[in-house]
């Protein structure tokens, strides 16, 4: 019977049973919104709050925000798949390539 | 109060498994395994004990729905024979790496094909490097007993993982013995409530097994290792414990039989170690030293203790219930662990191997009186003239 | 199973304004862009709130969403081999069963649910989805169906559709459709024998609160449920992310796919078209499909038509005769 015991270097360090914490309200683990070549940019004024967006996003990427009455987009996390662009039934999306955002995701460095 | 009964080993691992409590029995039938679960239904069924019992679709699902059980924090029991264990192979290393501590119960059958009812280890031992801990029991009393001790061992924070209490189909399985039945608030004494650290509960989530960096693997591994290394510790406290609340005389990793002054050795596990027993008293009247060392856990392989126990002998023989083709002595398994736990003496013994009792074959004390023979031969000579020896079927 | 834990009433919703807010399927994740499952996901997690289990059989939910070492679900969830959802859930459910009857846990019976591929469900995971439906366990079984093993690079299922070029029935000179098989159809194969199951439905992301309500509603009923949830993979079907959800609406709009509810034997339709479309206008958007012929694309038709007609399964709208090939 031996008090042996191994060493295992911080990084590679995994929990027992491989037993992680669940996320709260987003993953940080997987940010995804580097992912994107086009982002979808809203026309407030054009916006009938139909919610297609939010419903249809596969990343949850659009929320109502209640105070302001608007959609809230989350640049961290959306894909750039516009699905949201493609089911607007007020045609107030329309996808904007990231080059022409003097902060596109593809002109950081370090995307997020 | 405790009381003693006559029970087989299927009755005893249901009644081991109805004292601990078992909160989660998943089935399925397949000899001779089948008499646990027939024996724990009716237990369910007249209210003896309160737990789910669900029928399971396979032996696969039948350890699926034990770890699944085991993951939200419920003591689960299954188990199995022969093709039903290997049936089962794939969900043995989530249980293991999920670090689920649910019991297993086995009662060893050979595998197919053909068919054949009889008792072999080969099933279970097809299963040895999953991350178990798997043991043999000789009697429907240790049967009993393990049952118990296995529980209180794999939940061991030190521990968690999931064992295979084993016992020999029909030697053991069918042939009743005494058993003595505790009483139920001293096994509650010794076995704690299970507590999964981190059970699949919505007011605590967690997640499961996500994927994880190659790199992390081993690293994952590193961790059922070390695992396996504290374990030894945390046998040798729970079979102290058990002796001392129960009166048995457990030794943890290795029992010796009439060893002090032998010459030569039986290394063997399970129900055949009774009749060793017997073939070692009739060898001694005649003038063969001989002794018997029975394993009592092949995973975690006590290496230290077997060293120690077989250092003494001058020629060992295993006897393989179980098979390992094309392996390195072209026999069975023990000796492999035998002899790699040997290597680094300064002094070893001789060792061979013993193919016998395979098919569910019945070991003969002629059989022992056989391989005395060529043990006390090699125990002259220092050496032995092969590596393994197929009783019944060596040439003249 | 034998005591009533779950007292719960889901809400039905009436309109997307009513959806609640709150993920818990949260975004961080690594599903390919505009993935149909990924929108399964998000809009079953929202209609079964926190106080639920999920159970992720292998596949392309398991694997996209949980690499490395992170997870996108705010509730508990559970990786099982793609071979053994409804066991995992069978075993998680009969936990939770004793452990409330021995006071051990306090809160109300968790929603168990199974998110499983087609092929966890239908193919290699048959047995365990069986097991579960037919033991009664309180817990419900979602396949959300992206017609392929995707997450090893698209291969052919059994929820594969007759046609489909996979890269295990790739179109070659000797075989010129790709797949030749037709598919099963889950609902109908839990339907046909499952006398524990009260409820089965098939609903689409083209008609999210439809989905949301028909989660809802299952997990309503005790024992145990089937969704056969449309989940399209623009990966594996090869057409624009953006058009997940216009060929989800396509599909129902040429009968490729149907919505429809069964409630203790009794059928209802939801969304069926007043006329079918032909199935061209839906296959021609997908390039899995590129290769078919006229011929090819007559043979799904009839397929398609032979469907909706059979015996049992009344429509709401008569189908047309056969229809001219665009």
């Amino acid at each position: 019977m031996s008090d042996f015991k191994f060493k295992i270097p911080k990084h590679l360090e995994v929990p027992m049973g491989a037993v992680i914490p669940a996320p709260v309200k987003e993953n940080p683990g997987m940010i995804t919104g580097n992912w994107r070549t086009e982002r979808p940019v809203i026309d407030h004024e054009a916006c009938t709050l139909c919610l297609n967006c939010f419903i249809f996003c596969p990343d949850a990427c659009w929320h109502l925000d209640e105070k302001t009455e608007k959609m809230m987009w989350n640049a961290r996390y959306c894909k750039g798949c516009m699905i949201c662009v493609n089911e607007c039934p007020a045609d107030c999306l329309t996808p904007q390539n990231e080059l022409d955002f003097p902060k596109g995701v593809v002109r950081l460095d370090k995307p997020f | 109060m405790a009381k003693e009964v006559f029970y087989s080993g299927c009755a005893a691992a249901a009644y081991g498994a109805k004292f601990s409590r078992v909160e989660v029995i998943s089935s399925y039938p397949i000899r001779p395994y089948t008499g646990i679960m027939m024996e724990l239904s009716k237990l369910v069924a007249n209210g003896d004990l309160d737990a789910e019992f669900v029928h399971g679709e396979g032996e696969h699902a039948q350890v699926s729905i034990a770890y699944g059980a085991s993951a939200a924090g419920a003591r689960a029991y299954t188990g199995s024979s022969g093709v039903g264990v290997t049936y089962a192979m794939e969900c043995y290393s989530p249980a293991a790496g999920g670090r689920l501590p649910c019991q297993m119960a086995i009662a060893d059958r050979a595998l197919d094909p053909p068919g054949d009812f009889g008792s072999e280890h080969t099933d279970v031992m097809s299963a040895r490097d999953q991350g178990w801990i798997m043991g043999w029991a000789e009697t429907p009393q240790e049967v009993f007993d393990n049952t118990i001790m296995y529980y209180r061992i794999g939940e061991d924070p030190r521990v968690m993982l999931p064992q295979f209490c084993c016992q020999d189909g029909y030697f053991v399985s069918h042939i009743p013995g005494k058993v003595i039945l505790p009483d139920q608030k001293a096994v509650d004494e010794y076995l704690p409530p299970y507590n999964n650290p981190h059970p699949l509960d919505p007011t605590r989530p967690v997640s499961h097994g996500p994927q994880i960096f190659p790199d992390q693997g081993p690293a994952i591994d590193l961790q059922r290792a070390q695992a396996f290394l504290d374990t030894p510790k945390v046998i040798a406290e729970a079979v102290k414990d058990f002796n001392k609340q129960f009166g048995r005389k457990y030794s943890p990793f290795v029992e010796e039989y009439m060893t002090d002054d032998a010459d030569i050795a039986f290394f063997i596990m399970g129900g055949h170690a009774r009749t060793a027993r017997f073939a070692v008293n009739h060898l001694r009247k005649k003038g063969v030293k001989a002794g018997m060392v029975k394993l009592r856990f092949v995973r975690p392989w006590p290496t230290e203790a077997v060293a120690e126990a077989l250092s003494k002998f001058k020629a060992v023989g295993t006897i393989e219930t179980s098979t390992s083709y094309g392996g390195a002595m072209r026999g069975g398994n023990l000796i492999h662990e035998v002899r790699a736990s040997l290597y680094d003496l300064p002094k070893r013994p001789a060792v061979t191997s013993f193919m016998a009792g395979l098919g569910g074959e019945v070991v003969t004390l002629n059989e022992f009186y056989e391989m005395a023979k060529i043990l006390t031969e090699a125990a002259k000579s220092g050496k032995v003239k092969k590596g393994v020896y197929w009783l019944g079927f060596e040439p003249d | 199973m034998a005591n009533p834990v779950k007292t719960q009433n889901l809400e039905h919703i009436k309109g997307i304004r009513k959806v609640p807010q709150e993920e818990y399927y949260v975004p961080g994740h690594r599903t390919c862009q505009g993935c149909g499952p990924a929108l399964v996901y998000k809009l079953v997690s929202k209609a079964t709130g926190p106080n639920s289990i999920f159970l992720g059989p292998t596949g392309c939910m398991y694997v996209a969403n949980t690499s490395y070492l992170c997870s996108p679900w705010a509730y508990p969830w559970m990786h099982t081999q793609i071979t053994n959802g409804g066991a995992v859930a069978s075993g998680i459910e009969a936990a939770y069963q004793v452990l409330i009857r021995k006071g051990k846990y306090k809160g109300e019976l968790p929603n168990i649910v199974v998110m499983a591929g087609d092929g966890g469900s239908i193919d290699i995971g048959l047995q365990a989805m069986s097991g579960m439906l037919y033991r009664g366990h309180d817990a419900l079984f979602i396949m959300y169906d992206n017609e392929s093993y995707a997450n090893t690079g698209i291969q052919t299922s059994p929820a594969t559709p007759y046609g489909a070029n996979t890269t295990f029935t790739p179109p070659g000179k000797k075989i010129p459709e790709g797949k030749v098989l037709f598919p099963k159809d889950p609902p109908q194969m839990v339907i046909g024998s499952h006398p524990a199951v009260h409820y089965v439905a098939t609903a689409s992301v083209a008609y999210p609160v439809d989905l949301i309500n028909k989660v809802r509603k299952a997990l309503n009923y005790k024992g145990p449920a089937f969704l056969h949830l449309h989940a399209p993979c623009p990966k594996g079907w090869l057409f624009d992310a953006k058009k997940t959800v216009e060929i989800a609406k396509l599909a129902i709009q040429t009968g490729m796919w149907v919505n429809y509810e069964w409630e203790k034997g009794e059928y209802t339709y939801q969304h069926t078209p007043k006329e079918y479309k032909p199935v061209k206008e839906y296959m021609k958007l997908q390039k899995r499909f590129d290769h078919l012929t006229d011929a090819h694309i007559a043979k799904m038709q009839a397929f398609i038509d032979a469907k909706l007609k059979a015996p049992g399964k009344p429509i709401a709208v008569p189908v047309q005769g056969p229809r001219e090939m665009a």
